[in-house]
């Protein structure tokens, strides 16, 4: 074998460690990223908007409704403190709907919600004003977007008994769609008959899913 | 990743800007040296490429990864088309249907790794026309190019019909790949007497949008004096879909559907499952099976005796 073909063959060999060397090294930076995503996200939520707690709590099984699959949700009994107040009560619900499903792929509303105001009128309208990115981080199809407000609508509906529609309000204000196929300017209803249908729970008992309507 | 390249690069001066006091064997070592530069820089890109390639998996938010493994068996079933498709075109006759392609412009709905939902919506839309059209069904379509009207604009064109029925398409971010659902526009507030009034007359020659009482009916209250026709319409269009694409239920849902709000007539949403599925370019496909299932349950919808019959 000529020196130059020996020249060769040891550039090449060293190109070749040199590569494998630095692209494992990334590519386990890269896994280092996606594994802490998790974490970061909850340890954010956790410093911007801590967990409620009030003088009246008292730790119950409470339902909350996750996706028990890519075309349903179901409820999960969680122990949650949940204070008296149905304020309060709601805050700490929606807190746990966003912050704490069990997997990332049982969630229904985007990581990087924040509930920034909720409210009761007098009539029972509940009236939960979340920031933007539940809209511009929500994959648009009327699946996924139904799934979302379902789980939001059905975790209140099974846990705070005063609530009888809830509005869902984007950044204050009243927006057309969720992600451009479900219609926020109306009402969803808390307190109907249940029937089944995709998007609802098919889980549970028809007792424990009380319905959430539109409008 | 290519900075290896660097030194290698540096240490080897580009051949052609010295080759003139290059002599012989010089010569063929810069010659060979270029080539290995190449070579090396080729090999690595390849490498790197393959290496990069299970990092970035095509995951969407509440989609289990398990889902992007779903076997092609769930795809939508390439159904024949009934023999009548064979044979001349009838004339047209019967109720049109508003074939309406959703988003459009700026508004790309669904967005999956290859293709975006806008896009493949009116691919579908325009064979759903022809299959259709091949039928005997009048169709008209909302959108036929890569515009985005309103949705009252998109309502607007059923709604000049009086006979006419809508029909909003759909690709969805999440769901099982394969499975295709029928929505109806839910309303559930309690409603005012005039509205009632207009349901209640839904099948009478009353214009669309005038109640029988002439009390004009909101653009977004349009739908709701249809709910009943259309709740009875999604749940036809599902049982003729179930048989053709296996993941589906076989029960439609109402869901509040912004885009079926103003239609003052029968109005339904069909939405395929999904943009992110991994062979994504099968979705056109559907396009003959579903009009299938459009043009059986519209025949039953409008049969003698139905309540959708006019």
């Amino acid at each position: 074998m000529s020196r130059h073909w020996k020249i060769v063959i040891a550039i090449l060999a060293v190109a070749v460690v040199i590569g494998a060397v630095s692209l494992r090294g990334l590519q386990r930076h890269l896994r280092r990223l996606a594994e802490t995503q998790a974490a970061e996200e909850k340890a954010r939520h956790e410093v911007l908007a801590p967990p409620i707690s009030t003088p009246t709590d008292v730790t119950v099984k409470a339902k909350i409704f996750w996706a028990a699959g890519p075309d349903n949700i179901a409820p999960v009994e969680i122990e949650l403190p949940l204070s008296a107040d149905p304020v309060q009560r709601s805050r700490q619900l929606l807190h746990a709907l966003i912050v704490s499903p069990p997997t990332p792929g049982q969630r229904t509303v985007p990581a990087d919600t924040d509930l920034l105001g909720f409210y009761i009128l007098p009539d029972g309208t509940a009236v939960a004003d979340f920031s933007d990115t539940f809209s511009s981080e929500m994959p648009s199809g009327i699946l996924s977007e139904e799934m979302a407000v379902n789980s939001i609508a059905q975790t209140l509906a099974s846990n705070v008994p005063d609530l009888r529609r809830l509005k869902i309000l984007i950044h204050g204000q009243e927006v057309d769609t969720l992600a451009g196929n479900v219609d926020l300017t109306g009402f969803f209803d808390l307190n109907s008959a249940p029937q089944p249908g995709p998007g609802a729970n098919s889980a549970a008992p028809p007792s424990a899913a009380p319905e959430v309507k539109a409008h | 990743m290519f900075l290896p390249l660097e030194p290698h690069a540096h240490a080897n001066p580009d051949p052609l800007c010295g080759e003139s006091q290059l002599t012989g064997l010089g010569r063929r070592v810069s010659a060979i040296l270029f080539a290995v530069k190449n070579l090396v820089g080729a090999f690595l890109l390849a490498a790197g490429a393959l290496a990069m390639l299970p990092l970035f998996p095509a995951q969407t938010l509440g989609q289990p990864a398990a889902q992007q493994e779903v076997p092609p068996a769930a795809a939508p079933e390439q159904t024949a088309v009934p023999s009548q498709t064979a044979a001349p075109s009838p004339a047209p006759s019967g109720p049109v249907i508003a074939l309406d392609p959703a988003h459009g412009g700026t508004d790309s709905g669904a967005r999956g790794p290859s293709a975006v939902e806008k896009d493949i919506v009116l691919e579908i839309a325009r064979s759903v026309r022809a299959e259709l059209e091949r039928q005997g069904f009048r169709v008209v379509l909302t959108r036929n190019d890569d515009s985005n009207p309103s949705y009252d604009d998109r309502a607007a064109t059923a709604n000049g019909y009086r006979d006419a029925i809508f029909i909003s398409l759909h690709i969805s971010s999440t769901g099982t790949p394969g499975a295709v659902r029928a929505y109806y526009d839910q309303f559930d507030t309690p409603i005012p007497p005039a509205v009632v009034a207009a349901g209640a007359s839904a099948n009478s020659a009353t214009p669309p949008g005038i109640s029988q009482t002439g009390v004009l009916t909101p653009w977004n209250e349009a739908q709701r004096p249809y709910s009943t026709e259309s709740h009875r319409l999604a749940d036809l269009v599902q049982i003729e879909i179930a048989q053709h694409f296996p993941a589906s239920p076989d029960t439609s849902s109402g869901v509040a559907v912004r885009g079926l709000r103003s239609v003052a007539g029968p109005a339904i949403a069909i939405e395929l499952s999904s943009i992110s599925a991994p062979y994504v370019n099968s979705l056109t496909g559907a396009a003959v099976p579903l009009a299938s299932a459009i043009a059986r349950a519209i025949q039953a919808f409008r049969a003698p005796g139905a309540a959708g019959a006019r």
